[in-house]
C-alpha cells in the first residue's frame, strides 16, 4: 500500500508543476494560433464568395486567386478539428477529402444533370451531400477538365455561386462560435462543462498537433505514395488545382506554429520542434512536384518518402516531448479508425 | 506551496484506494474470457451459416436462400459485440480485414446493376465479376480462377492490385452473395437477389451459378476457418491473451484504446456520420441486408461490455467477472457513474435506430437528404459515442495509463525505424 502511494506521488509531480508555470500556454495558443486561423478562412471566404457573384467562369483569373486564398486558409487551420467546426457538419462541409469512391464528382454530375434547384439558394444548399460542398467540390468544378464545363452554363455560374457563398456561410459561423463561446470555454477550462481542468484543454489542443501531423503524413502524402510497386499518383490531394505540394507546405507551417506554442516557455523544445520542422520545409523547397504526379518516377518519388519520414519524426518529437510537457496523452482521434 | 498540494494528492489518492482494490490481472482475465466466449460465439453462429449455406447449393430454393440470410443475420450478432477487442489488440486488427472488410466495391465478387459503373480511377477490378469470369490479369500476370477455393479468395482475390475495396472474403462478401445489391435507394428494402441465381439448370439466373454456389461456399469455409483462427488465439495459452496479460497497465490501456477508437473514429465518424453527410445509401456498413441498424447496435453493445465485464453468449449464459468499472469505481466512483451513464445513454441511442428500423423505418431512408427525422436518430447515436469518447479519456487518465497508450507503437519504440 506505502509503494503504490509513492508511485502516485511521483506521477501527481511532474503535471503539478506544469500547470502552474505555463498557465499561458493556452491563451497564447487560441489567441495567437486559433483565432486569427479562423478570422483569415472567414475573410477570405468572404472574398471568394464576393468575386463569385461578379466573375463565376471557371477560367476566371480572379475567381481561381480567391479560391487560392480562401483554400489555403482552411488548409492552415485544418488540424483545429474540434468545437465549432464539428458543429453540424461544417468542416466536413468546407472539406470532404478524401474521397476513395469518387462522391463529389459523382454529386456534382448528377446536380447539373438535373439542374437541381436547391443549387439557387445557399442556405438550402446546406442539405446536400457534404461530396458536392465547400473547397474540394470547388475544386472540380473549376478545374476538372470534365466538370468545369459540363452542363447549362448559367446553371453552372449559379452553382459556382452558391458553393462559394455555402463556404462563407459556414466558415463565418465557425468564427462566430469561436469569438463568442469556444475562446472562453477553453481558457475558462475549470467553469465550463466542455473542458473539466486545464490538462483537457492541453490535451484536446495536443491531440489537434499530432492528428493535423497524422493527416499530413498519412493520408496528404501516404495516398499518393501508395506502394512502391503501384503508386497512386492520382489520389494526390487537389491534383487538378496543382496544390498537393502546397497543402503539405501550408500545413506544416501551421502546425509548426502550434507546436512552438505548446512548448510554451521551453524554448530549447521549442528550437528542436522548430527544427525538425525546418527540415522537412527545406526538403519541400527543394521538390518542385506541385500535384505529386513525380511518385511514378522513382527519384523524384523518394524524396517524398523522406518528406513523409521527416513529418513521421516531427510527430514522434511531439509525442514523445511535447505531450509529456503538457502532461497529456495524444488521447483518440477521427484517424483511430480504417 | 508545491510540498502542501503534493501531500494533498497522496491524502486523497489514499482515501479513494480501499484495502480490496480490483487485481488488475483479474480484469484482464475477465476480459480475455470474454473475447474467448465471443469468437467462439461467431465460430458458432457462422457454422450454423456455413450448414445453411450447404443446404442452399445442394437444394437451392426460396426457403433455403431466407434460411441462409437469416443465419448470417444471426452470425453478426456475436461478431459485432467482439469488434471492441479490435483496435487495442494488434492480433485483432491485423486480422479483422480477412472477416469484415467494407466497403467493397462488390462487382469485383458476381454480376451488378448497370448504374454500378465499370473500372474507377481508385480501383481498376471494381468491374471484374470473378463468378463471370475464368481468367483475368492482375498487374501483369494470368491468373487462372477456374476453381474458386478458399485459397484463391483469401490469397489472390482479396485486396487485389493493392486496393482495400477490392474485398472477396468475409461476412460482406457473403452477404452480397445471399441479397445482392439493394437498388432500392433511399426506399425500403434489402438486396433481392432470386434464389433461382443458384438453380442448377435452366432455371439458372442471371448465370454462372455453379460458379456462384462455389464462390458462396469457399467463402463461407473460409470464414468458418479464420474465426477459428481467433478464437483459438484467445484459449488459455493463445497468443493474443498472452500478449494482452504480458504488461498488465498495457493490457489495461489496449481495453480503453478499443473502446475509444471504434467509438470515435471508426464507429461514430466512418460508419455513421460520414454516410449521414454523405446521403450515401451504400455508406451502410450492411447495405446488401439493410441490417446497418443491428450492426451498430451490437458494436455498441460490445463496447459497453468491454467496460461492464459482462457478456450474454449465444446460449444465454452471462460471462462476467472483475472490470474496468470496478477499479474506476475504486478510484472515483463518480467518473464510474458517469461512464455508465454515457454507455447507457449510447446503447438508448442506438437502441432507437434499431427499433425504428425494424418496425420499418430502414436505415437507407435515415440517410436521405433533408430527413430531420432520420438525421436525429443517426446524430443521436453518433453524439453518444463521441460523448462516451471523452470519458473514456477521462478513465484513461485517472487510472494512470496516459503515458502507456502510444509507448507500444512501433515508431515510439524505436524512433529510428521510420528512417529505414
Amino acid at each position: 500500500m506505502r509503494h503504490f502511494l509513492f508511485a502516485a506521488a511521483l506521477t501527481c509531480l511532474p503535471a503539478l508543476a506544469i500547470a502552474q508555470a505555463d498557465d499561458h500556454v493556452i491563451t497564447d495558443t487560441v489567441e495567437q494560433h486559433i483565432l486569427p486561423r479562423f478570422k483569415t478562412l472567414a475573410d477570405t471566404s468572404q472574398t471568394l464568395a464576393a468575386t463569385a457573384q461578379t466573375d463565376c467562369a471557371a477560367s476566371s483569373a480572379p475567381l481561381r486567386a480567391a479560391y487560392s486564398d480562401a483554400f489555403d486558409a482552411w488548409v492552415a487551420a485544418s488540424h483545429l478539428r474540434f468545437g465549432p467546426t464539428e458543429v453540424e457538419d461544417r468542416a466536413f462541409a468546407l472539406a470532404f477529402w478524401p474521397d476513395s469512391r469518387g462522391a463529389t464528382p459523382k454529386s456534382l454530375s448528377a446536380l447539373i444533370q438535373a439542374q437541381d434547384p436547391i443549387a439557387l439558394d445557399a442556405q438550402e444548399y446546406s442539405q446536400v451531400t457534404i461530396a458536392a460542398r465547400g473547397f474540394y467540390a470547388l475544386e472540380f468544378l473549376l478545374y476538372d477538365d470534365d466538370l468545369n464545363t459540363a452542363g447549362d452554363a448559367a446553371y453552372h455560374c449559379t452553382l459556382v455561386k452558391t458553393v462559394t457563398a455555402d463556404i462563407a456561410a459556414t466558415s463565418a459561423a465557425i468564427l462566430q462560435d469561436w469569438q463568442t463561446d469556444y475562446a472562453g470555454r477553453m481558457m475558462d477550462a475549470d467553469t465550463s462543462d466542455t473542458y473539466r481542468s486545464k490538462d483537457e484543454v492541453r490535451q484536446e489542443l495536443f491531440k489537434s498537433l499530432t492528428a493535423g501531423l497524422q493527416f499530413t503524413a498519412e493520408t496528404r502524402l501516404g495516398r499518393p505514395l501508395g506502394t512502391y510497386d503501384r503508386p497512386r499518383a492520382t489520389r494526390a490531394e487537389a491534383r487538378r488545382a496543382g496544390r498537393s505540394e502546397r497543402h503539405v507546405i501550408l500545413s506544416l507551417q501551421s502546425t509548426k506554429d502550434m507546436a512552438i506554442h505548446l512548448a510554451g516557455s521551453d524554448t530549447a523544445l521549442a528550437q528542436r520542434a522548430a527544427h525538425e520542422f525546418d527540415t522537412a520545409l527545406a526538403q519541400l523547397a527543394e521538390l518542385d512536384d506541385p500535384d505529386f504526379s513525380g511518385v511514378d518516377t522513382p527519384a523524384s518519388r523518394l524524396k517524398l518518402e523522406v518528406i513523409q519520414q521527416s513529418v513521421e519524426a516531427i510527430r514522434t518529437l511531439a509525442l514523445q516531448e511535447i505531450g509529456p510537457k503538457l502532461g497529456v496523452a495524444s488521447g483518440f482521434n477521427a484517424l483511430d479508425g480504417d | 506551496m508545491k510540498q502542501l498540494q503534493l501531500l494533498t494528492t497522496v491524502a486523497a489518492v489514499a482515501f479513494a484506494s480501499p484495502a480490496f482494490a480490483v487485481e488488475k490481472t483479474d480484469v484482464l482475465a475477465n476480459y480475455a474470457n470474454i473475447a474467448a466466449a465471443k469468437y467462439e460465439d461467431s465460430v458458432i453462429t457462422a457454422q450454423r451459416l456455413q450448414t445453411a449455406v450447404a443446404a442452399l447449393v445442394a437444394t437451392p430454393s426460396a426457403e433455403n436462400l431466407t434460411a441462409a440470410r437469416h443465419a448470417w443475420i444471426a452470425a453478426r450478432v456475436p461478431y459485432q459485440q467482439s469488434e471492441v477487442y479490435r483496435f487495442g489488440n494488434p492480433i485483432v486488427d491485423d486480422w479483422e480485414g480477412k472477416v469484415n472488410a467494407w466497403p467493397l466495391d462488390e462487382g469485383l465478387i458476381d454480376y451488378v446493376d448497370a448504374s454500378y459503373g465499370g473500372p474507377s480511377d481508385e480501383n481498376e477490378f471494381a468491374a471484374l465479376n470473378v463468378v463471370a469470369n475464368k481468367t483475368f490479369t492482375l498487374s501483369g500476370t494470368e491468373i487462372d480462377a477456374t476453381k474458386i477455393t478458399p485459397e484463391f479468395l483469401s490469397e489472390t482475390l482479396h485486396e487485389a492490385d493493392g486496393v482495400e475495396a477490392n474485398v472477396a472474403t468475409g461476412y460482406h462478401a457473403i452477404e452480397f452473395l445471399l441479397w445482392g445489391q439493394d437498388l432500392n435507394g433511399h426506399n425500403p428494402g434489402a438486396g433481392n437477389r432470386p434464389w433461382t441465381d443458384y438453380a442448377a439448370d435452366a432455371t439458372c439466373t442471371n448465370d454462372n451459378c455453379d460458379r456462384r454456389g462455389d464462390y458462396l461456399q469457399a467463402v463461407t469455409d473460409l470464414l468458418v476457418s479464420d474465426l477459428e483462427f481467433m478464437a483459438a488465439q484467445w484459449a488459455d495459452d493463445g497468443a493474443a491473451r498472452v500478449e494482452l496479460t504480458a504488461d498488465t497497465d498495457a493490457g489495461l490501456a489496449a481495453i480503453l484504446t478499443g473502446m475509444g477508437s471504434l467509438s470515435y473514429g471508426e464507429q461514430a465518424g466512418e460508419r455513421m456520420r460520414l454516410g449521414l453527410m454523405l446521403n450515401d445509401s451504400e455508406e451502410e456498413h450492411d447495405c446488401f441486408s439493410d441490417n446497418t441498424h443491428n450492426s451498430h447496435y451490437y458494436d455498441g453493445l460490445g463496447i459497453q461490455s468491454a467496460y461492464l465485464g459482462e457478456y450474454v453468449r449465444v446460449d444465454g449464459t452471462l460471462v462476467s467477472g472483475a472490470s474496468l468499472s470496478d477499479m474506476v469505481a475504486d478510484t472515483d466512483p463518480a467518473l464510474d457513474q458517469e461512464m455508465q451513464a454515457k454507455l447507457s445513454a449510447t446503447m438508448m441511442a442506438l437502441g432507437r435506430i434499431k427499433t425504428a428500423a425494424e418496425a420499418g423505418f430502414a436505415y437507407d431512408q435515415m440517410l436521405e437528404r433533408g430527413n430531420a427525422g432520420g438525421e436525429a436518430l443517426v446524430m443521436g447515436g453518433v453524439n453518444g459515442l463521441i460523448d462516451q469518447t471523452r470519458s473514456i479519456e477521462r478513465v484513461v487518465t485517472t487510472l494512470g495509463l496516459d503515458q502507456i497508450a502510444f509507448e507500444g507503437s512501433d515508431s515510439l519504440d524505436d524512433p529510428n525505424a521510420v528512417f529505414q
